[in-house]
């Protein structure tokens, strides 16, 4: 992955950027820029602008405010932009009474790709995403999971210079997340840039160079994935599964507790430098049939998020 | 069959979906068959023609593309190394041959039943295309204000009965401004062409429908471009 190269030209640039839906959602003043061989991560809740940010740097939307440019050039619909971009949204959307394979070779023509180089590789990203054999299958007849795998190799057929990929590991089974890994790690050495907006926090302190926290469409903290685990470095999260539901205030007010946070029947408490779990316990003391289970571990970027906003990721502690 | 192209792929998925090819083939026969050799009067034979074409495009595109938004593939579009207007057309002007096509039996009907009016038929194809290629266009106009492709058959049919109306297909106009605005409306000269092959007895020449078809294609193909980033880049 990308080693520091403060001097090289970024290949897409955005400053003040936004998109404002009606409802007052969207994202909002987004500054980003992105260099060659660079691994971003975008991680919050769900409905914090992920997707809509994603989708702008994709050229599926068009923002209502600020700037945004691609190797240079601001025109999101000239095909030379379009055409280095490799796209994965988060609806597998494909031509369903098409088969697998003729959805991708559609896709690696309309990205510029011949006859001979699109079998070619069509051919080597099947075998790798494990479709060869259901390439001839029409994709109405493919599970979630294999319709993301065929968005994957529609994504990367024509090796873009930067990928946008939005829950990437999202219905893939292990081997397929760790193939991915390998797979990204290979392109971001050839000098291609990945973009993923994912909640997948072991993927993303794997894989990323830098991640961007958004909350309610901002970004409210961005670095380097080292930098961001020194927030709650030393610090240990401890998961109660809880029988009923308990008051959070007494819990925060701990000197101990720097954050805590409740999602469905466990509570996800990240314990301050140096404290001890048995505090936490202390205060439900005389409830003791109230927890059914604790754990006590190491935290990760989900705690990170955990700890600046007071809201869990979804599915930040599997 | 593998499809590198915007309208390749159009023909492939068609051609696919046998039962949809076998409806699309002969539901119009249904409708022309009794009209043109019951000798049913020419213009309710040419009203009925005139809006099965206007409805056919319509209705097709329309529920296609509602589909589309839908499922996200509308999005996937609009990230094609293709300006918005060219793959509009190209769509478009694909899924109005296809309905060209569907057409094309009835057509025949009405070239073996009334072999005398050939005159007509340069008139007949070019109007035909024309109001297919905008009725294709409404229908992808409506997809951008409906939800379900159910809803957009009610979004298609509100603007096209009263331009029906206006281009004289459903009654004779007679007040003296509706038969000008009769003329800059295409549907009024792809029924007199059907008048016309039908041997009936239509307002216009064949020379002067011949023109409106033609200047209708054009300026539908000219508009569907102009349409493109509406169509598609509507949220």
């Amino acid at each position: 992955m990308k080693a520091d190269t403060v001097s090289e030209p970024s290949l897409l640039a955005a400053s003040g950027l936004t998109r404002a839906y009606r409802e007052g959602k969207g994202v909002f003043d987004i500054e980003l820029r992105l260099a060659g061989g660079e691994v971003v991560g975008l991680m919050g809740p769900n409905g914090s602008g992920k997707t809509t940010l994603l989708r702008l740097l994709a050229t599926a939307a068009t923002p209502t405010g600020g700037q945004l440019t691609w190797f240079g050039n601001s025109n999101p619909r000239d095909p030379s932009v379009r055409r280095r971009l490799g796209i994965m949204l988060d609806q597998p959307a494909h031509f369903e009474q098409m088969t697998g394979y003729q959805n991708a070779w559609f896709f690696a023509h309309q990205f510029g790709l011949g006859d001979d180089l699109s079998r070619e590789r069509l051919d080597e990203l099947f075998r790798w995403s494990g479709l060869s054999e259901a390439r001839d299958q029409r994709v109405s007849e493919y599970s979630l999971g294999m319709k993301r795998r065929l968005n994957l190799v529609e994504a990367l057929v024509h090796r873009p210079s930067i990928l946008l990929l939005d829950e990437p590991t999202l219905a893939l089974d292990y081997r397929a997340e760790l193939d991915l890994i390998e797979r990204l790690q290979l392109l971001s050495l050839t000098g291609s840039a990945v973009v993923l907006a994912t909640n997948d926090v072991h993927l993303a302190e794997r894989l990323c160079d830098r991640v961007l926290f958004l909350h309610e469409g901002r970004v409210i903290r961005e670095g380097r994935v080292p930098e961001l685990l020194t927030e709650v470095a030393g610090a240990r999260e401890v998961q109660l599964q809880v029988n009923s539901p308990i008051g959070l205030e007494a819990l925060r007010s701990l000197p101990a507790v720097q954050a805590a946070n409740v999602e469905g029947d466990t509570v996800h408490i990240i314990l301050a430098r140096g404290a001890n779990p048995a505090q936490v316990l202390a205060v439900l003391n005389g409830t003791a049939d109230l927890v059914s289970t604790m754990r006590v571990r190491r935290p990760h970027l989900g705690d990170v998020f955990l700890k600046l906003t007071g809201v869990a990721l979804p599915s930040a502690h599997r | 069959m593998l499809a590198g192209t915007i309208w390749q792929r159009e023909l492939v998925e068609f051609a696919q979906r046998r039962r949809a090819l076998i409806i699309k083939l002969v539901f119009p026969l249904l409708v022309a068959v009794p009209l043109v050799l019951s000798g049913a009067p020419t213009i309710y034979a040419a009203m009925a023609l005139t809006m099965l074409a206007a409805i056919v495009g319509a209705l097709g595109s329309g529920a296609v593309l509602t589909r589309e938004r839908q499922s996200g593939l509308t999005l996937r579009y609009r990230t094609l190394p293709v300006t918005p207007g060219r793959l509009l057309i190209e769509r478009l002007t694909t899924n109005g041959l296809i309905d060209f096509v569907q057409l094309v039996p009835v057509l025949l009907l009405i070239a073996v039943r009334h072999p005398s009016e050939f005159a007509w038929w340069p008139a007949l194809l070019l109007s035909m295309a024309a109001v297919l290629l905008i009725g294709n266009l409404t229908g992808a106009v409506a997809s951008t204000l409906s939800d379900s492709p159910g809803e957009v058959m009610l979004y298609v049919v509100i603007p096209l009965i009263p331009l029906l109306y206006l281009s004289g297909v459903f009654t004779p106009l007679e007040q003296p401004v509706l038969p000008v605005i009769s003329r800059l409306l295409p549907f009024s000269y792809l029924y007199q062409a059907l008048l016309g092959s039908l041997g009936g007895q239509p307002n216009l020449l064949p020379w002067e429908t011949v023109l409106g078809g033609f200047g209708f294609l054009v300026g539908a193909i000219g508009l569907t471009g102009w349409f493109g980033r509406r169509v598609l880049e509507s949220d």
